[in-house]
């Protein structure tokens, strides 16, 4: 469970600050998977940032039990002097992890063979994508975050992501978020509305689509 | 289990990770950085030594040049290097902050501990060194030169804190941070004994703590080394102010430095 308390946030931004939220309470419960919607700008990512901990609320506090991962497929976080290798052992150690698994688990996925031993700069951003998302899904967390499933590879690798995430699903959850109908439809059962400084709780996704396109156009 | 509400520090994975990472970074982007931890106080006390032969002049303590002028030069790199290297702890971590677990004071922590350990070897290098080639001595008392490398460590920790806090909102700091450690070569004893010298250089060096640790560090060294400036209670007011001014400054930018 990841419960906000009396959590606001805003940051200063051209003409004032930007408010995301103003003293929001919701609660993401365990293992319900859940769909995080907005209008652009609104502070998705942000919320997102708050629940992994990698970004601090203005005032209040965040409740997590279980590992958060950090979203999906981010590869911000590689030190492109470093070879992939010692980057995937950076992160798996980080995380306490048995690091000779989370290896062989990453670089299988990634199919990336022998690059592993290069440098990061000298990846494709594809690769760069392939190999992150193969670490995100190495290690197990009890809530995987995803911020927007960006296009990874070709239709045959995106198909590859697709089962490996299902796959965790089975004893993990995701929070995610996404403008796609169809996506949200297949992964979540619950969602959030991020309007007017607030979290709006759903339960029945079909209310929570309805809701922002109302909202949104 | 990371929770919102996690203490301080302690994040003995996180540190550990890091501490392999930078050990293969914090020194320059290359192994050559290890050998210039080496090369910079060897060159340094070199330059020091030849100096001193061809004025004519000898150890102002001790028999040897050598052992005197490490006793001191060997603090102050050991600082120095602390002080530059976590003042950019927070700026060249950034990127990892998007690890959830990763918090700004692991990367410090890390730093402290992988250039401590640096340092270690490199006092250990030289010092046996000197004493191979017959200019060095074993320490007469021991835990007093091991006091001396800690009290350095908490002080380097606190002062490089604390340029890491004014650094990510001012970077222009580095600056100003090396105009601070250049004049440690002459504030440290490092060519002189700070007893023997005018009063009216006493009351002035004596406000620099470094000093007060080469003073307990030769101590460590010489058997009969007598201080006249040290005092204890300076010491630990200086160690404990700059800790505390560091942990309250990293604790009240961190929002505003996310």
């Amino acid at each position: 469970m990841i419960r906000f308390h009396d959590l606001s946030k805003s940051y200063p931004s051209y003409g004032g600050r930007h408010h995301v939220l103003d003293r929001s309470n919701a609660v993401f419960e365990a293992g319900v998977n859940y769909a995080l919607m907005g209008h652009n700008g609104a502070g998705k990512s942000t919320v997102m940032r708050m629940v992994s901990g990698a970004d601090l609320p203005t005032s209040g506090w965040v409740e997590r039990q279980g590992m958060v991962s950090w979203p999906l497929g981010f590869s911000g976080g590689f030190n492109s002097t470093m070879t992939g290798r010692e980057n995937v052992l950076f992160v798996a150690r980080t995380y306490g992890q048995n690091t000779a698994e989370v290896l062989e688990a990453a670089a299988d996925f990634a199919e990336i063979g022998k690059s592993m031993e290069m440098p990061v700069s000298t990846y494709s951003t594809g690769m760069k994508q392939r190999l992150a998302f193969g670490l995100s899904l190495a290690i197990s967390f009890d809530t995987y975050l995803i911020d927007e499933v960006t296009s990874v590879g070709d239709a045959r690798f995106k198909r590859k992501c697709d089962e490996a995430l299902l796959g965790r699903l089975a004893t993990s959850r995701v929070i995610m978020i996404s403008h796609s109908e169809t996506t949200i439809r297949k992964y979540c059962q619950a969602g959030m509305l991020l309007w007017d400084r607030n979290l709006y709780e759903y339960d029945d996704i079909e209310e929570l689509i309805k809701d922002y396109k109302t909202v949104c156009r | 289990m990371i929770s919102a509400r996690r203490p301080i520090v302690i994040n003995a994975h996180v540190i550990w990770a890091l501490m392999l990472r930078e050990s293969r970074m914090a020194f320059g982007t290359s192994h050559w950085g290890y050998l210039w931890a080496v090369l910079q106080p060897a060159v340094t006390l070199s330059f020091l030594i030849i100096i001193f032969v061809l004025i004519g002049r000898g150890a102002p303590f001790g028999e040897s040049l050598g052992l005197f002028f490490a006793t001191s030069l060997l603090c102050q790199e050991y600082f120095n290097k602390l002080s530059v290297s976590l003042m950019r702890s927070f700026s060249s971590n950034k990127s990892l902050f998007a690890y959830p677990p990763v918090q700004t004071t692991d990367t410090v922590i890390a730093r402290l501990l992988l250039v401590s350990s640096v340092h270690v070897l490199v006092g250990a290098l030289f010092y046996t060194s000197l004493y191979l080639t017959g200019y060095g001595a074993i320490p007469w008392r021991p835990e007093l030169v091991i006091l001396a490398f800690v009290m350095i460590g908490l002080f380097g920790l606190g002062i490089g804190m604390i340029n890491a806090v004014i650094y990510s909102f001012f970077s222009s700091w580095q600056h100003f941070e090396k105009l601070f450690g250049r004049p440690l070569l002459f504030m440290s004893g490092t060519f002189y004994v700070p007893s023997m010298l005018p009063p009216e250089a006493i009351s002035i060096i004596k406000w620099n703590p470094i000093i007060h640790m080469v003073e307990i560090n030769r101590m460590g060294f010489y058997a009969d080394y007598h201080s006249e400036i040290l005092d204890p209670l300076f010491i630990g007011f200086a160690i404990g102010g700059v800790l505390v001014v560091a942990m309250f400054a990293e604790r009240f930018t961190r929002k505003m430095r996310k």
